[in-house]
């Protein structure tokens, strides 16, 4: 649906070199990458707000490089969403039907259309700076939507969303993404790349460093860069089963883990952080918690220490300082037990229902 | 205000004093009319044709170069082009230029033998000792007002609105009319007064281009000069007061038409 290829733009300092990505019709793809790294650069030069010095875009098999902005066909939601301060909400987002000179009536069909997909429709009478950041994150994207583009770029948009609206943005996006929006969404937070993502792109120093699905790109890290960005390497996709009594979740591999008491999506991911995984010969005692049987498969340096590897069906990697290395001596071929707290167990996606994480 | 310290005592002072420097002669004008006075200038045709004349030419001249002005304050705040500080430059000169010398380049461009002059008379219009050529005189000292308060007024208007704008598939002209101009609007009318109060005050550069038909500046100057000071003093009022009212009147107005930029169905606030 969208290719770039060989996409390069020196800003100032700055430069994206040979951009080559292509995603696909219905894809939530997902761009990641730290503040910098020329993420916001890339939606500009997709949507058309800059040219790039060299390279080529193509939508739906048309080369679209040098079309006109408003030629495109594709909505950009800008990190600071952009609204009009001067207009209300209803005016907002009937701003791109007046451009189109559309008859009264389907505009104000429209509007109200897209209000009720987004949730705003007590809100159109508002001003935009009488808003919260999650309503305005609406408003936005109702006046984008209401252009139909074939893709809809995101720019940061959980920036300016309270941590506690997050996960309803979040689902919003995903009920869009699976009417069948095309999206493009930038973002800093790997969290929210595996919640979202069909498809990641890691961009760094205006390079794209890796791509794949966001399993791939997490648990096979291309380089340091990658999977020190991910933080963690241990995450799992479970299915869970709650009971009156308990709570646990089984990953693909059948590895069962015992999960704190209380509610649970069907289907999941679950992330432990490497620091809170701890080895030892004879299993850790302790209300509840988690002990798996495994074999060390690697052991490598790391800046505080080692970092093992052990397979237990699933791959668990624990940090452990010199420390800790020197009292235990573990070594690779060893059996050990991967052991850690029900309550250091995260999970992610944990918007709605689904197993479409 | 708490702590009256030894810095705020003497800041005060000195700021009242500036204060006073300006209310000062003011009030002893007012004081030292007399109201009978007042209203008998007021009465005479040819202060109020004077006045009237004034307050339509330098509203006129502002509005016919506002149409160039607001454009190029826009180009300044957000483009960037080669010698860009020497444009800004040329537009500030007019506020450092003694305004006398300022009426004497002027006269060269619009008398007969200058550039603009020889073309106006071709088309059959006198600009000198006329009122283009006073309205010509006003813009030429008054512009710097307006473009520069404009183009402050377009550089705070955020960026991103704008681009905003042409992803959502709107013109560069729409999108000035309807994200820039809006969103820069105070500033932009702020701009337009001053430049017409500067306008209307103009003295120097109207009275080289033009001593009639007579600006009433020139008129109260004409007064000083043939009657002396009590006879200039009455005009001097009643151009204050009417310029006062005009400049209030517009601001009011400019408020009022903020509004036509929001739609009638927004009632929040």
């Amino acid at each position: 649906m969208l290719r770039t290829e060989k996409l390069s733009k020196r800003i100032d300092a700055f430069s994206l070199k040979d951009i080559s990505i292509e995603v696909g019709k219905g894809d939530y793809y997902v761009l990641l990458g730290r503040s910098g790294a020329g993420k916001t650069q890339l939606l500009e030069l997709i949507c058309g707000l800059m040219n790039p010095d060299r390279g080529r875009i193509y939508l739906e098999g048309e080369d679209i490089t040098y079309k006109r902005v408003q030629d495109r066909g594709i909505g950009m939601v800008f990190q600071d969403l952009s609204l009009f301060p001067h207009y209300s909400v209803k005016d907002n987002i009937m701003y791109p039907l007046r451009v189109r000179k559309m008859d009264l009536k389907e505009r104000v069909d429209r509007v109200q259309r897209a209000a009720a997909g987004m949730n705003i429709t007590d809100l159109l009478l508002r001003r935009p700076d009488t808003l919260s950041g999650g309503e305005k994150q609406r408003v936005a994207l109702a006046r984008t939507l209401v252009t139909d583009p074939k893709i809809l770029l995101l720019d940061e948009p959980m920036a300016s969303v309270d941590a506690s609206l997050k996960d309803s943005i979040r689902r919003l996006l995903r009920r869009l993404n699976r009417s069948g929006q095309t999206i493009i969404h930038v973002t800093h937070d790997f969290g929210e790349a595996i919640s979202l993502a069909s498809r990641v792109g890691v961009i760094h120093n205006g390079k794209i460093i890796q791509e794949g699905t966001p399993l791939d790109v997490f648990n096979h890290p291309v380089n340091r860069f990658v999977a020190r960005y991910a933080g963690i390497k241990n995450f799992f996709r479970v299915t869970f089963i709650t009971s009156y009594k308990s709570a646990s979740a089984i990953s693909e591999k059948r590895t069962r883990f015992r999960l704190t008491r209380g509610e649970y999506p069907s289907s999941g991911l679950l992330i432990i952080g490497s620091s809170e995984v701890l080895l030892s010969r004879q299993g850790a005692s302790g209300f509840g918690i988690n002990n798996i049987r495994g074999v060390i498969d690697d052991i490598v340096p790391s800046p505080t220490g080692f970092e093992i590897t052990v397979n237990a069906g699933d791959y668990f990697y624990a940090d452990i300082t010199h420390r800790e290395m020197e009292e235990s001596r573990f070594v690779t071929g060893e059996k050990v037990y991967v052991s850690f707290r029900p309550e250091s167990l995260r999970i992610v996606g944990n918007g709605e229902d689904t197993k479409e994480y | 205000m708490k702590g009256h310290t030894l810095f705020n005592w003497i800041f005060t002072i000195l700021a009242s004093l500036v204060l006073l420097f300006i209310i000062a002669p003011l009030a002893g004008m007012f004081f030292d009319s007399s109201f009978s006075e007042v209203r008998t200038t007021a009465a005479d045709p040819a202060v109020r044709r004077s006045v009237w004349f004034t307050l339509t030419i330098a509203f006129a001249s502002t509005l016919f170069f506002a149409v160039g002005a607001v454009p190029l304050a826009w180009i300044m705040a957000r483009k960037k082009f080669p010698l860009k500080r020497v444009v800004q430059g040329v537009i500030d000169l007019p506020v450092v230029l003694p305004h006398t010398a300022a009426g004497i380049a002027l006269l060269g461009f619009i008398s007969r033998e200058g550039v603009l002059g020889g073309a106006a008379q071709k088309a059959g219009i006198m600009l000198v000792n006329n009122g283009a050529g006073i309205a010509l005189a006003m813009a030429f000292v008054s512009l710097p007002f307006l473009i520069n308060a404009a183009r402050d007024g377009f550089a705070a208007v955020p960026e991103r609105t704008e681009k905003a704008a042409l992803t959502l598939g709107a013109s560069q002209t729409r999108i000035f009319f309807t994200v820039s101009l809006p969103q820069a609007w105070r500033s932009v009318v702020s701009g337009f007064i001053m430049m017409f109060a500067r306008g209307m005050s103009e003295f120097g550069a109207v009275v080289i281009i033009a001593y009639h038909p007579m600006i009433a500046p020139v008129l109260i100057y004409d007064r000083f000069n043939t009657y002396g000071i009590s006879a200039a003093r009455p005009a001097s009022i009643i151009f204050i007061l009417v310029a006062l009212l005009f400049f209030v009147l517009f601001r009011v107005l400019a408020t009022e038409r903020r509004v036509l930029f929001r739609r009638e169905d927004d009632a929040s606030d």
